[in-house]
């Protein structure tokens, strides 16, 4: 069950990753570098990006999300439009998330050359050479809520019946209750034909019968633990098979 | 295939061991606390008339909007640690507030309804000197910034230039102040040391130089004026003078105020080039004022001004500035806590009320960093802002009540006698007995009252121990110097103590002397103070449950401290004891009665220590001879040309190991290396060049000397995390070559048998420990790290691990294993080992503190609880978070949704269907007997 909807969360989270890389093909990229003077030796440069919550008016979220470049080496703001900017970076290649604790972005790889040459990728620890290009500047879209939680297991009457137990307790029963209401037992023809069966199921007319030592067992103390309902219903079978 | 076979396992694995919160249990057992940190501008909200608001910009580099009546955080920003993030200035303008960040690096406009940022430019390098609002023709679009060398102005709106301009001689004046009376006009004021003052007038619409003035600058001008208003000055005094601008467009109030000395103030008003004085407020005669201080607030038309007198006592009112008389009604004592330290700042906003009369807000910081909001009536909200900075914690069992300790005490006295031993036992069933009728007759008593009315105020009082020591008091440490009592279940600050002799670069060691455990003698905390320059150190003796310093003498320090360690011995008062090494390796022990120095000389030659000298490299281990002198047994130089220690990491000592090995697959078993006396050393390389830096690790036993283990990781940098506990130790670093964080685990085992199983001695050990290592990618940077620790050591350890973006990851051990395999077989399927994977996730599932993010986690305390499955976890940072966290899930208790309601039902239905079946049966056999 449970690796089942991992394995749905999994499936759901590529579809989800197609469908943002498909938002992003159409917008427009290019480089948006600026330059200018360096407070400390070597070129200094920006990162401008957008970060978007669908459905969700900016104020609602802005206040409480930052942008990380690489952990918090860097640490950009997100204006009320949620556009952001993380000034002062030098060159060279960063992971670029937006946190919130709200809403999941997907963090992006931005590499910085030392002329200023900006490019945005998808960020693959393992193979950290791979390019899989995104648009710069950046577009993050928030692929939904974070999920902090788990489900509780709630009890309801649905888990109970489907549990593999009490499905084997509750078909035999059906199969007592139901069968000899199907058969019709009065004919006498039948009758013939069930007892030649059952002879030949217990070739030993000795031993005793099992039902019997049942009824012996349970009549004192106890009933079946079963609901009432079943136990009433188990009148009618029973002495149908005791007359035999 | 394959990959697909180990994504599904992957998932298995996980799912398995799942361990998260339930939405139901937020706020149940966790609570947080936020803080911004000490306050360098504060202004308040005065846009909208009944704004509760007040915007703080804090040396922590923290931006946040503060409710002053329940002391929330409406929104609050985080910038940069160190000097990128510093806030220099801040200028607030209806909706916008300016700050200036990063000496003059950017200029920052801030919505303060929403929270989010209008915009953000760079500016020109240049250290920053001044910034203020320009206002024109009754309003106010432009600010301009003042740097050493050039003054810029730009748009209020959207932050772009409007002009800049290089100031005149800026290599001979010191330019300092910026001033603009509303009329297009910019003054900038420059001072030439010893000399003159220059004045540039520039034009607010193109930056034209339009005047420029050089005033002589002569102490003696400021005397002979100081003499025509008849007022007496000493020769040497350093005039301060406070006016008030209430909006940018306008000129300033003709009234200001002089601060002659420290307690003498005059409220002037400059009339046509005439001075007058209004008041003159000295320090009155029955009390000695300590400080005083004015700050004038305006209010439409009102013009009031604050005076506050200081002698253990606040004493606020306002004067009306025209006039200077006293506003009847404003006056307000109010008493400091004495041990709390002076004010330092004081920030006010008065305002009308609804029936025109005035009333104020009083914003006061004092010196251990409390906020202090004060409301007219006498209402009062204290935030403890020194919390943003814990430097160490303790967690201290709480004490037993009277009844509870009674109890205990049943199974420690020696047998006497059958017959009172039952009595006893009666007597105490009694006591238990009479506690729960009154306890139910509480429950009753609550349950009547409405829900409002039920209060569990916890007061030192009332505390006392629970079932199962999930209850705690955490014993908190901040950098300036205030120790604090919390409890760990609400959160309430029980106690506080200032120790104001505490030097600003103190470091500090907290240790429990005595726990709750001994009864009659007081549970005793004993907190190191070391000046990190000279070395010098003072002991504070002090009782962890309230705060109350303790009367035993701690032995006075004179020479610098280099080490200290608290010894398993104990007094005859159950203290244990603590060393302290000198820089003379000379030692002292506190306490140090007569039979701790018998004790102690009786195991010395078992008493051994090292010292760091990092600046050195060289890390030595010492003996203690039996005359309490040292002796030194071995020495690791670590050369430091090439490297440099960064940390050195024992293991803790209330750690237990339950299992000594571990059954292998095939049903053998191997045994873990668990030598308490074990170091980690981690060293970085000074070459911090990407392609020759590494961090080095070494593994030393702390007894011998003898290097166990060391490993090298190059093409790697810090900062370094380390966890080292049981036979394990994880760290943490930077790979500079694949420009990702990288966790590595080394295991230590003895193998398939034990050398001496009942004893482990660092001194008899022959076989080295076989060595294992195994190393991950982590898709982030993290903060700070630490394992969970329980009371028996039976849970499956977890690593909690504070990240950046504010959530506190709880990542099993498990997957910290360096025997993970990369090929599954039967054998490693058997021992529940997870196949080897490149990267550990991060899962929000996983993160203990669900959304509520706690910033720049400095720390993670971790303490064990009564229950074994239950570790208290206290995350410290800039914000405070207290939690508790179930490794092995909650195996030993009830869960806290145990659905009572359905096995009492299901037990019901069973005995009526019992009962109705009988009854049936009974009938059957009656009718088959008539048949």
């Amino acid at each position: 069950m449970m690796h089942i909807s991992s394995i749905l969360l999994f499936i759901m989270y590529f579809a989800a990753l197609v469908a943002v890389s498909w938002c992003f093909t159409d917008m427009e990229t290019g480089p948006g570098a600026a330059l200018f003077s360096p407070p400390n030796g070597g070129d200094r440069f920006k990162i401008e990006g957008r970060a978007i919550v669908p459905g969700l008016k900016t104020q609602d979220w802005v206040s409480s999300a930052r942008v990380l470049v690489e952990g918090e080496e860097y640490v950009g703001f997100l204006r009320t439009d949620g556009s952001f900017t993380v000034n002062d970076v030098p060159s060279g290649s960063y992971v670029v998330e937006i946190v919130s604790p709200t809403f999941r972005f997907e963090p992006v790889r931005v590499d910085i050359t030392s002329k200023g040459k900006m490019r945005a990728r998808l960020v693959n620890y393992i193979k950290t050479s791979e390019v899989i290009r995104q648009p710069y500047p950046l577009q993050i879209r928030a692929s939904g809520p974070h999920s902090y939680f788990m489900k509780r297991e709630t009890w309801g009457w649905t888990d109970f019946l489907m549990n593999p137990m009490v499905m084997m307790m509750v078909l035999p029963l059906l199969i007592i209750v139901l069968l000899p209401k199907v058969v019709n037992t009065n004919d006498p023809e039948m009758r013939k034909e069930m007892e030649q069966s059952m002879n030949m199921l217990s070739p030993n007319p000795e031993l005793p019968d099992v039902s019997e030592l049942m009824t012996k067992l349970f009549s004192g103390s106890k009933g079946s633990s079963k609901t009432s309902s079943s136990s009433s219903s188990s009148k009618g079978p029973r002495p149908a098979v005791k007359r035999r | 295939m394959a990959k697909l076979i180990f994504l599904w396992l992957k998932c298995l694995v996980s799912c398995c061991i799942v361990e998260a919160v339930f939405e139901d249990q937020v706020g149940k057992f966790d609570w947080r606390q936020q803080y911004v940190g000490k306050i360098r501008f504060s202004h308040f909200d005065s846009h909208v008339q009944s704004s509760k608001k007040v915007l703080m910009a804090t040396e922590k580099n923290v931006f946040a909007a503060l409710n002053t009546r329940t002391g929330e955080l409406f929104w609050r920003h985080v910038d940069k640690t160190g000097p990128e993030g510093n806030i220099d200035a801040f200028l607030l303008h209806g909706q916008d507030a300016l700050l200036v960040v990063g000496n003059g690096r950017l200029l920052r406009s801030w919505d303060i309804s929403v929270g989010g940022l209008n915009w953000e430019v760079v500016l020109d390098s240049g250290s920053f000197q001044s910034a203020c609002l320009i206002g024109q023709q009754d309003t106010v679009k432009h600010v301009a910034v003042l740097k050493k060398t050039v003054i810029s102005v730009h748009y209020l709106s959207n932050g772009h230039q409007k002009w800049i301009e290089n100031l005149p001689e800026s290599e001979n004046i010191d330019y300092q102040a910026l001033y603009s009376g509303g009329n297009g006009e910019v003054y900038v004021l420059g001072i030439v040391p010893h000399s003159h003052i220059a004045i540039v007038v520039y034009s607010m619409e193109d930056g034209e130089i339009i005047k420029q003035y050089v005033n002589c600058l002569c102490e003696m001008y400021l005397f002979i004026f100081f003499q025509s208003l008849g007022l007496e000055v000493t020769p040497h005094f350093h005039p301060v003078l406070v006016s008030h601008q209430p909006n940018a467009a306008h000129q300033p109030l003709s009234e200001f105020l002089l601060q002659l000395g420290p307690e003498h103030h005059l409220l002037l008003q400059l009339n046509s080039g005439q001075m007058v004085v209004l008041r003159d407020f000295k320090p009155v005669r029955h009390m000695t004022p300590v400080l005083t201080s004015c700050v004038f607030v305006s209010e439409s038309e009102h013009n009031l001004q604050i005076d506050i007198l200081l002698k253990g006592l606040l004493h606020l009112s306002l004067f009306n500035a025209e006039t200077g008389r006293r506003l009847l009604d404003t006056t307000q004592f109010l008493s400091i806590d004495p041990n709390v330290g002076k004010p330092e700042s004081i920030y006010v906003q008065a305002f009308l009320k609804k029936d025109d009369s005035v009333s104020y807000r009083v914003l006061v910081q004092t010196e251990d960093h409390t906020l202090t909001f004060i409301h007219l009536p006498g209402r009062k909200l204290i935030i403890e802002e020194a919390l943003s900075e814990v430097v160490t914690m303790e967690m201290v069992e709480l004490p037993l009540t009277g009844t509870q300790a009674e109890l205990e005490g049943e199974f420690g006295k020696k047998a006497d006698g059958l017959l009172s031993m039952v009595l006893k036992r009666l007597s105490s069933q009694l006591i238990l007995l009479q506690a729960w009728v009154s306890h139910l007759w509480k429950l009753f008593y609550d349950a009547r009252k409405p829900r409002s009315q039920v209060k569990n105020e916890i007061s030192i009082e009332n505390l006392s121990r629970d079932e199962f020591n999930l209850q705690k008091m955490m014993v908190m440490v901040t950098a300036s110097g205030k120790l604090f009592g919390i409890d760990s279940k609400t959160g309430s600050i029980l106690w506080k103590q200032y120790l104001n002799n505490v030097p600003s670069n103190a470091a500090f060691k907290l240790m429990v002397q005595r726990t709750t455990a001994h009864f009659p003698h007081p549970p005793q905390c004993t907190l190191l103070i070391k000046d990190k320059d000279t070395g010098l150190a003072t002991l504070h003796v002090f009782n962890p449950i309230f705060g109350k310093k303790s009367h035993i003498t701690p032995p006075a320090l004179t020479q610098p401290i280099l080490q200290s360690l608290m010894l398993p011995l104990m007094d005859q008062d159950y203290a244990k004891v603590l060393l302290l090494i000198d820089d003379q390796y000379k030692v002292t022990a506190f306490p140090s009665s007569k039979n701790v120095l018998q004790q102690l000389q009786e195991t010395a030659s078992f008493i051994f220590f090292y010292l760091m000298d990092s600046s050195q490299g060289r890390l030595s281990g010492y003996r203690l001879r039996m005359d309490l002198s040292t002796e030194q047994i071995w020495e690791v130089i670590i050369p430091t040309e090439i490297q440099k220690v960064v940390t050195v990491k024992g293991k803790r000592s209330n750690e237990h190991v339950h299992s000594q090995g571990r059954v292998m697959g095939d049903r053998s078993v191997l045994y873990k290396y668990l030598n308490p006396n074990l170091l980690a050393v981690v060293t970085e390389s000074t070459d911090v060049h990407q392609e020759r830096s590494f961090i080095g690790i070494l593994l030393i036993d702390g007894v011998t000397g003898r290097i166990i283990h060391e490993a090298v990781q190059r093409k790697a940098k810090g900062p370094v995390h380390v966890v080292h506990s049981e036979n394990w130790v994880v760290y943490e670093y930077w790979s500079t070559k694949s420009r990702r964080n990288e966790f590595s685990v080394i295991e230590l085992y003895e193998g398939m048998e034990l050398y001496n199983s009942t004893v482990f001695s660092s001194l008899d050990r022959p076989h080295a420990p076989h060595v294992l290592q195994q190393s991950y990618i982590f898709p982030s940077a993290i903060s700070a790290m630490e394992a969970t620790l329980t009371e028996k050591g039976i849970t499956s350890r977890h690593l909690l691990i504070g990240l950046p973006s504010g959530g506190i990851l709880s990542l099993p051990k498990m997957f910290l294993d360096p025997r993970r395999p990369e090929i599954v077989s039967e054998q490693s399927r058997e021992e529940n080992l997870i196949p080897y994977a490149p990267e550990l996730l991060i899962r929000t599932e996983w993160f203990i503190n669900y959304n509520q993010s706690v910033s720049r986690v400095r720390g993670i305390h971790t303490a064990p609880s009564g229950l074994e499955s239950t570790c208290l976890v206290v995350a410290y940072g800039l914000d405070i978070y207290q939690t508790r966290v179930y490794p092995s899930k909650q195996f030993d208790v009830l869960k806290d949704d145990y659905d009572y309601m359905l096995i009492s039902s299901v037990l019901f239905a069973l005995f009526f269907a019992t009962m109705i079946s009988k009854r049936l049966a009974e009938v059957k056999l009656l009718n088959r007997a008539w048949r």
